[in-house]
């Protein structure tokens, strides 16, 4: 008999599939065809293609939107908001809207075209980082925005336009509704038990066999969350409590790269490089004090096609049980090639 | 400049781009599915599916070819309704035993892909076989919620065999979404002793911009805030909190309604995946949480949402969606294909 499970911070329910579990087998995945560095703006020697770059990370002298970076901070060229103007908040009848302020910036996370996140070396993905929580810093000092989003979509199927990796963050003037579940969610628990749920959560997980532990180091715990939402969704999460995204130090990111990288990798090796998305959930910026936040990322392979059922219910079927995904994962063949070249 | 706008029953805001405006032509779309299977579904292939649990027929015994609509157990049921229904906790996770029950709806015995190809007497029967089924599922005490869906076309979830048909799907628990729905009506209530519905549609045949149809007691709206392009909201112009208790005269309202919608929706949009979702008042029945003011607050709906554009890790992650085509231009266009 299959399960339902209640995620215990959102109360969202989901289905677990134990009786009879996908293997990654089950699910396909087409395979990217690489369309080349010819007109990417990402690549060396193409920085004019882009907006001029907001900051970007490289050693010894080099002048802007020029090569020798590693990291690359640009704006969108179509951007979804925009940074100049006024909110100007109004009604119209009955409904509320305001002007599309905010920011919209693209991170070229490294000068490869043909690299994904976890080919690059730890000293590459800790430059990402920083570029991430420098960005998160520099943003929030507009006291406008809310909520400083980092995300990263690969592949066409979860919404990517461009092949070369990149990551987007977007500042926004008020808190986005999944994350304010969030806050709530956490909240009420902390009132009741005076801890944080997501402490709770690392907890359990790591006093009970560690069935659903990916991978983890002293400073981060890579798991599959007992109410995943998705087949192979994987959070990392710090397990010490911390709220704030932006505030992770050096050491703090010396810890995530390597994590990150061994996570993406397990993830490209046991589904054949699915398409996916990872989005940081931290608190929000500019407002009230959050008890009992906890920061993570989730990482979500985008394997299915989702129907009517889940965006009209906000109820999930999940083929594969997290316990079940977090084996597949651990087992997974490091030394598998992957799909990096034309 | 981009907009802003905040849903007001369940406040999600979400962006509508105008510097990126797409209009019905620019999206393009690339449906790779697998070659189509011998229809189950087709009359005359009665034993290739599970036996009927209900169907609309002129004459003969049930699993007979001359039905009208048949509804019969899925194949692979996400929820099973033989077993005793537990709960327990494990760690901070509540969990379940998946009891309910998991219908499909074969909407007509012919092989017809498109429910906008359907004549209206059928569509008819279709929702009329929903109201049976939802008052039939009801007396199972451990169901919550009764969702009726529909998935057509490859992207939007539908199956290998392109023959019309809907899901029926009994939970034991209530559904986040719907959840909040009922908590957003709830509150609008509270405060301003009207259901946020009516008020919707009062607004929206004022202001005539997103108004997509009124006729015979049924409204289309494009709603103010959509999550999706040519997203459109089908309501009852009169309040009803529950969809099943829907009257003769409503049903063939809302039959002709549908068959206009969903054809003028493949008209512009060149005949585009979409799902469509009936969201309608929980059972009445006490249990923690419950409120009486319901029937008040509540008013069903159906929400159709054509599936035209890649659904993203922020859209997934952050529930904020970027909706490129403004409302109001939406609406422009679904009037002009209801029209012609």
């Amino acid at each position: 008999m299959a399960e339902l499970r209640k995620d215990p911070i959102v109360g969202r329910w989901v289905i677990a599939n134990t009786d009879e579990p996908a293997s990654p087998e089950d699910f396909h995945v087409e395979r990217h065809i690489w369309k080349g560095e010819q007109n990417c703006p990402f690549c060396y020697g193409h920085e004019q293609m882009t907006p001029p770059e907001i900051e970007a990370i490289s050693e010894g002298d080099r002048k802007p939107n020029t090569p020798g970076w590693k990291v690359r901070v640009v704006a969108n060229k179509f951007p979804a908001l925009k940074i100049e103007g006024d909110l100007d908040k109004q009604p119209v009848g009955m409904y509320d809207m305001s002007n599309g302020i905010g920011a919209h910036e693209l991170i070229v996370d490294s000068p490869y075209h043909y690299k994904g996140i976890s080919d690059l070396e730890n000293k590459e993905i800790e430059c990402i980082l920083k570029a991430y929580t420098s960005r998160s810093l520099d943003l929030r000092r507009d006291r406008r925005f809310k909520y400083i989003l980092i995300f990263k979509n690969v592949g066409a199927m979860a919404g990517a336009s461009l092949e070369h990796g990149h990551s987007q963050l977007i500042a926004l003037p008020m808190i986005p509704k999944n994350v304010k579940e969030e806050l709530k969610g956490a909240s009420r628990y902390y009132e009741f038990h005076e801890r944080c749920i997501f402490c709770d959560i690392i907890a359990y997980e790591e006093e009970n066999g560690k069935e659903r532990v990916v991978c983890e180091n002293e400073e981060f715990l890579s798991f599959c969350p007992l109410s995943s939402r998705f087949p192979f969704e994987v959070w990392i999460i710090p397990k010490k409590h911390r709220d704030d995204f932006g505030k992770l130090n050096e050491q703090g990111i010396k810890y995530l790269a390597p994590i990150i990288k061994e996570t993406i990798h397990r993830l490209r090796v046991t589904l054949d490089d699915p398409p996916y998305n990872y989005i940081i959930h931290t608190a929000p910026v500019n407002t009230d004090y959050h008890i009992g936040y906890h920061w993570h990322i989730e990482i979500m392979p985008k394997l299915m096609r989702v129907a009517g059922f889940e965006w009209g219910s906000g109820f999930y079927v999940v083929p594969t049980p997290p316990e079940v995904a977090a084996r597949y994962l651990r087992e997974a063949d490091l030394s598998k090639e992957l799909n990096n070249q034309k | 400049m981009p907009q802003l706008r905040k849903d007001p029953i369940i406040g999600r805001w979400v962006i509508i781009s105008t510097e990126r405006a797409k209009r019905p032509k620019d999206f393009k779309r690339s449906e790779s599915m697998p070659a189509e299977k011998k229809c189950p579904f087709c009359a005359g292939n009665e034993q290739m599916t599970p036996s009927e649990i209900f169907a609309i027929r002129d004459s003969g015994n049930p699993n007979d070819p001359n039905w009208r609509v048949r509804v019969i157990p899925s194949i692979k049921p996400f929820l099973k309704s033989n077993e005793q229904l537990w709960k327990k906790g494990r760690g901070p996770y509540d969990i379940i035993n998946a009891v309910g029950s998991h219908e499909v709806v074969v909407e007509t015995p012919q092989h017809i892909a498109n429910m906008a190809d359907l004549e209206e007497s059928n569509i008819k029967d279709v929702i009329y076989s929903y109201c049976v089924r939802t008052k039939e599922l009801e007396k199972n005490e451990n169901v919550k919620y009764v969702l009726i869906f529909k998935n057509y076309g490859w992207l939007a979830g539908g199956g290998r065999v392109k023959h019309s048909r809907s899901q029926i799907i009994a939970t034991p628990v209530n559904l986040k979404r719907v959840k909040e729905e009922l908590e957003g009506a709830k509150s609008y209530y509270d405060y301003h002793e009207r259901c946020v519905f009516c008020d919707m549609i009062r607004q929206e045949i004022k202001d005539k911009e997103r108004l997509v149809y009124n006729e015979d007691g049924i409204v289309a709206i494009v709603p103010f805030a959509p999550r999706f392009p040519f997203e459109v909201w089908v309501l009852p112009k009169e309040h009803k909190p529950d969809f099943c208790n829907i009257d003769d005269t409503l049903t063939t309202s809302l039959a002709k309604a549908m068959k206009k919608i969903l054809s003028a929706l493949k008209k512009i949009l060149n005949d585009p995946p979409y799902n469509y979702v009936i969201h309608t008042a929980p059972f009445r029945r006490p249990y923690p949480g419950y409120w009486s003011t319901i029937d008040e607050d509540y008013h069903w709906h159906i929400e159709i949402t054509p599936r035209l554009t890649q659904v993203a890790g922020f859209e997934w992650g952050a529930g904020f969606y970027i909706c490129p085509t403004l409302p109001e231009e939406a609406a422009k266009y679904l009037r002009e294909g209801l029209s012609g």
